[in-house]
């Protein structure tokens, strides 16, 4: 869109990030608190885009254990065998469900690879000053943060699945040491959607400079 | 064309009707629907709840909090819901919820155990528990008193209450290789168990309860007969070998039989918790007890060994009797030693054997004591009849005393006045066969076999340097040492004829129609025909009896 | 026609935009003249609807962590669990940190959400509202995202599919809980309005109740000034 369209930020105001009141902040440097809610206001979200690019790092730092490590270890009288992600969509594969392998293949593994490199795409873009695309990737932003909660859905397999078997001789499932790193994936990147800051794709390209600090 | 216009200030006002807001509105039934589904649930779980109850183990193995449970005939009944130590971690109590359904089985007296695989007596059991866990089994009580505080038991009890049998107690002079749950066993069906023993107060024999599942305990009467049936049921004595066996259940672990004796006459089931005794075997047990008894002594003058009490009396070669006692007696003032026996005879056995036609009048006279007595002593000193010392056993060397007719035996002096009579004895067999064996073996030592030896060694010797000589002449013969060849055969001539000299002489010894060793020999050769006869007379026993070589006599009971 | 009635002005979210909303008809909503993001939702029940769904979702939220999830057999052998027995699980064969997180996402945040909507719903059918309404607001809405109970859902079928293949598997009322919870939180989602919310909360500052108007006649803006 065209620079001149009214930004608060531009304007000098400050939009309650809680509950939305337009309100003129007490100075610049310190935009003080909503009086309507009490939240803390800020321009634009504190540090948006170092911490998401912390935590977008920290995520992809545990995607590889993540998908390496064994993230669950069946014990069949007395022998026990582990499966990664990868092992236990091959086996549901095999097995004859592959509604089930397709459902665990995207949400385990594309769709947080999928949030990684949409955020990574976002950082950059915003960080280039790319002006182009701005409704798209906004839709991609809004994408990462709906999408990103059903990537828990392995661990919570995990979780029941270790839970219920629990039939020693016979059968007994643990977890194995992947579940953490994948959760923490999962984690960091809902935490990286969250601090990261929309408005700054429309930022780009107008002589704001908010006082991203 | 417009009307005139109206002036709207002028018009009535329609009556306004506010939209009439509704008290509660339709969604309201949503939480109403999850409250009373959350209520129902809640309730329902609430009455179905049973008590809940403790149960002390001395240790609870396979039982998990949350996991195990307690089943009544193959249904749970109720679930662990806590495992902890107690009383000083000396024991372990285990805390439960009973289903509602269930609650009226907890009574005071009603047992628990932890079912898990155990190897008993009486066979595996639990081993659906390897693979599904352990469960606490329970048993039914017959109190009134409800009860929530238990003991369990650390072994499974052997029967179920309401089993239905009978209990009947046996007294044993030890308990052999019998246990709790050894199998009993009816006409070689297992009909009950070994429940309980203990020993006996007087600590003089092991009392042990066993129970008789129904419908066999209507087969225990009072007069049956329980044995100890356990493994192989091995005697040898001078019956022979026995050896029998109820099955192969107890051949390892042991069993008690019982049967009902033929003799008996048809009797009621006994009542539960007869006291019965239990016999070492079956023989012992269905012995028919021989109400008619006669003793005698018998005195023997060879060795008694191999004769023990407990030996038969065999009358041609049929059981009569037995012998009670192996002794000696000592005669200080003819200073004369000699083997003293007690046999007690029992006719009825001997009339048992009779064939049908003479069995009343065998009867008869073994009602009489008088007639029994004017019999045997015409048999002794009519027809001969004799005791003698015989071999039941050629392995084990035992013997057995066995009454025969001997018609060239002498007559008897008999002094029938005594309570216990002197029958005359006759000499075994048996030292005869050694004594005669003995001769041979001194007959063949006699010859002389050292002279003969001692001859041979010098022709040896004297053949020998003849042939080096002759070899050494061989050797010289191209130097012309024809006088030394002529002088060596010579010699050799020489030795020829001494070594036919020899030969001659022995022949003298041996072979000629008078010669002193041929005579020995033929003595030897007579005396060894004895021996055979005597050994024939055997065999021939031994043929009409062949089984007795092993065996022995049996002594079996009609 | 002039803006007359409830009208707000208010920067995009997505955008910083600013705008003005005009007074929304039951059922409409406002989006962003830009970027095209809804900013306004005005629902038709604001406070009942959302009210009765979170009673009926907090008593579902109790029967689904306390029911068992689903029941499994084989061999003679039995388990069961429930959402907490599955965190425990997790936490005693040494996963501490997926224990908390599922812990989490699974049974506080969903339960934080409910409890601060009921809250916020009850303290604001008569205003004025207290001002802690809106930090439990502000709290419901940290929570929103969290609140995953249906990617729990369909966890538990994928577990219980697999574990089918090998047991016998019984569906309990945990699970159909867990199904009812997974329907009523967007429920209450769509019917809860915010906005409704904030102009009856008093403000924070001076306890006043908040201006309906604050656009002037002249078309100026009247801003408070943050404290």
């Amino acid at each position: 869109m065209t620079t001149s369209a009214l930004t608060a930020a531009r304007a000098g105001l400050v939009s309650c990030g809680t509950c939305g009141l337009l309100a003129a902040p007490a100075s610049p440097a310190a935009p003080g608190h909503c009086p309507r809610c009490g939240a803390r206001l800020a321009v634009r979200r504190r540090g948006s885009v170092e911490t998401t690019w912390a935590l977008v790092i920290a995520a992809a730092i545990c995607y590889i254990p993540a998908n390496l490590l064994p993230v669950l270890g069946t014990t069949t009288l007395g022998s026990t065998e582990y499966d990664t992600i990868m092992g236990g969509v091959v086996f549901l594969f095999t097995s004859g469900s592959w509604p089930l392998a397709l459902i665990v293949l995207i949400a385990s593994v594309m769709v947080p690879l999928g949030k990684l490199l949409a955020l990574a795409y976002l950082l950059i873009t915003v960080q280039r000053g790319s002006i182009a695309g701005n409704r798209e990737r906004t839709r991609l932003y809004h994408l990462v943060e709906f999408i990103g909660r059903w990537s828990m859905l392995d661990v919570f397999v995990d979780t029941f699945t270790v839970a219920l078997v629990q039939l020693s001789p016979l059968m007994s499932v643990q977890p194995g040491a992947g579940v953490v790193f994948f959760a923490a994936v999962v984690v960091l990147t809902m935490i990286a959607a969250e601090s990261f800051d929309p408005r700054l794709i429309w930022d780009a390209g107008t002589e704001t400079e908010p006082d991203v600090a | 064309m417009l009307p005139d216009p109206i002036d709207r200030a002028t018009l009535p006002r329609a009556t306004l009707t506010p939209p009439r807001r509704r008290r509660i509105s339709a969604i309201w039934l949503i939480p109403l629907i999850a409250a009373a589904v959350a209520i129902g649930i809640a309730v329902n779980r609430i009455m179905n709840q049973g008590p809940t109850i403790t149960i002390i183990f001395n240790s609870a193995e396979g039982v998990e909090a949350g996991k195990t449970f307690i089943k009544y005939k193959d249904v749970k009944i109720g679930q662990v819901t806590a495992v902890e130590l107690y009383q000083d971690y000396s024991k372990v109590i285990v805390t439960a919820r009973i289903d509602k359904h269930a609650e009226g089985l907890m009574v005071e007296d009603a047992n628990f155990w932890v079912v898990a695989p155990r190897v008993t007596l009486s066979g595996v059991s639990g081993l659906s528990t390897l693979l599904a866990g352990n469960y606490i089994g329970f048993e039914q009580g017959h109190a009134n008193r409800a009860g929530r505080r238990f003991v369990g038991l650390e072994v499974p009890p052997a029967v179920t209450i309401d089993q239905p049998g009978r209990q009947f107690q046996l007294s044993a002079d030890d308990m052999g290789s019998l246990g709790i749950g050894s199998p009993l066993y009816f006409r070689r069906l297992q009909v009950g168990q070994v429940i309980a023993y203990a020993l006996a107060d007087d600590g003089k024999s092991v009392s042990i309860r066993v129970f008789v599942n129904a419908p066999y305990d209507r087969f225990v009467a009072t007069d049956t007969r329980f044995w100890n049936a356990s493994g192989v049921d091995v005697s040898l004595g001078a019956g022979g070998l026995d050896l029998r066996t109820q099955s192969l259940v107890s051949l390892l672990i042991g069993g008690i039989a019982f049967e009902s004796p033929s003799f008996a006459a048809t009797s009621e089931p006994a009542a539960a918790g007869s006291a019965f005794p239990l016999y070492g075997d079956r023989t012992t047990a269905l012995k028919q007890p021989d109400t008619i008894a006669r003793s005698y002594v018998l005195y023997f003058s060879e060795s008694l060994r191999g004769l023990s009490a407990g030996a038969p009396l065999t009358l041609l070669g049929l059981p009569a009797g037995e012998v009670t006692q192996v002794g000696v007696d000592l005669d200080p003032v003819k200073l004369a030693v000699r083997g003293r026996v007690e046999v007690v005879a029992y006719p009825e056995r001997i009339v048992a054997r009779l064939q049908t036609q003479q069995s009343a009048a065998g009867q008869a006279i073994v009602q009489s004591e008088q007639a029994t007595h004017a019999l045997f002593k015409r048999l002794v000193e009519e027809r001969g009849l004799r005791a003698q010392l015989r071999s039941g056993n050629l392995l084990t060397g035992q013997l057995f005393v066995a009454l025969d007719f001997f018609p060239d035996a002498a007559k008897p002096d008999v002094d029938w006045t005594q309570a216990t009579p002197a029958i005359p004895t006759v000499p075994g067999t048996m030292p005869d066969l050694e004594a005669k064996v003995t001769a041979i073996l001194a007959k063949i030592d006699a010859l002389p076999f050292k002279a003969i030896g001692a001859d041979l060694k010098k022709v040896i010797e004297s053949l020998d340097k003849t042939l080096k000589d002759v070899n050494k002449a061989v050797n010289r013969i191209d130097t012309g040492l024809t006088p030394e060849l002529v002088s060596t055969v010579a010699d050799l001539r020489r030795a020829l004829d001494s070594a036919d000299r020899l030969i001659k002489s022995t022949d003298a010894t041996l072979l000629g129609e008078d010669a002193p060793g041929q005579i020995q020999l033929r003595d030897a050769l007579e005396e060894i025909a004895g021996a055979a006869r005597a050994v024939r007379g055997l065999s021939d026993y031994l043929e009409r009896q062949p089984a007795s070589l092993i065996r022995g006599k049996t002594e079996k009971s009609p | 026609m002039t803006s007359m009635g409830n009208t707000e002005t208010l920067a995009c979210p997505d955008c910083d935009l600013l705008q003005v909303v005009p007074e929304l008809p039951p059922g409409a909503k406002a989006s962003c003249a830009r970027c095209g993001r809804t900013l306004a939702t005005r629902t038709t029940d604001p406070i009942e609807r959302p009210l009765a769904l979170s009673i009926a979702a907090l008593l579902v939220l109790i029967l689904a962590n306390t029911a068992p999830l689903m029941g499994l057999s084989v061999v003679g052998q039995q388990a069961s669990t429930t959402i907490v027995g599955g965190a425990w699980q997790m936490w005693v064969q040494g996963q501490e940190l997926t224990a908390i997180v599922v812990a989490f996402c699974a049974v506080f945040a969903p339960a934080a959400y409910l409890l601060c909507t009921l809250a916020v719903l009850l303290a604001a059918r008569r205003p004025p509202a207290p001002p802690w309404v809106g930090d439990l607001l502000r709290w419901a809405e940290a929570m929103q995202p969290w609140s995953m109970v249906e990617v729990m859902m369909l966890g538990i079928l994928v577990a219980l599919i697999k574990i089918a293949e090998l047991a016998t598997v019984e569906p309990d009322i945990g699970m159909y809980a867990v199904g009812v919870l997974m329907l009523l939180i967007p429920a209450i989602q769509s019917s809860f309005d915010p906005e409704a919310i904030w102009k009856r909360v008093t403000w924070a500052d001076d306890g006043s109740l908040p201006v309906d108007d604050a656009v002037q006649a002249d078309g100026t803006l009247n801003l408070r000034s943050a404290p």
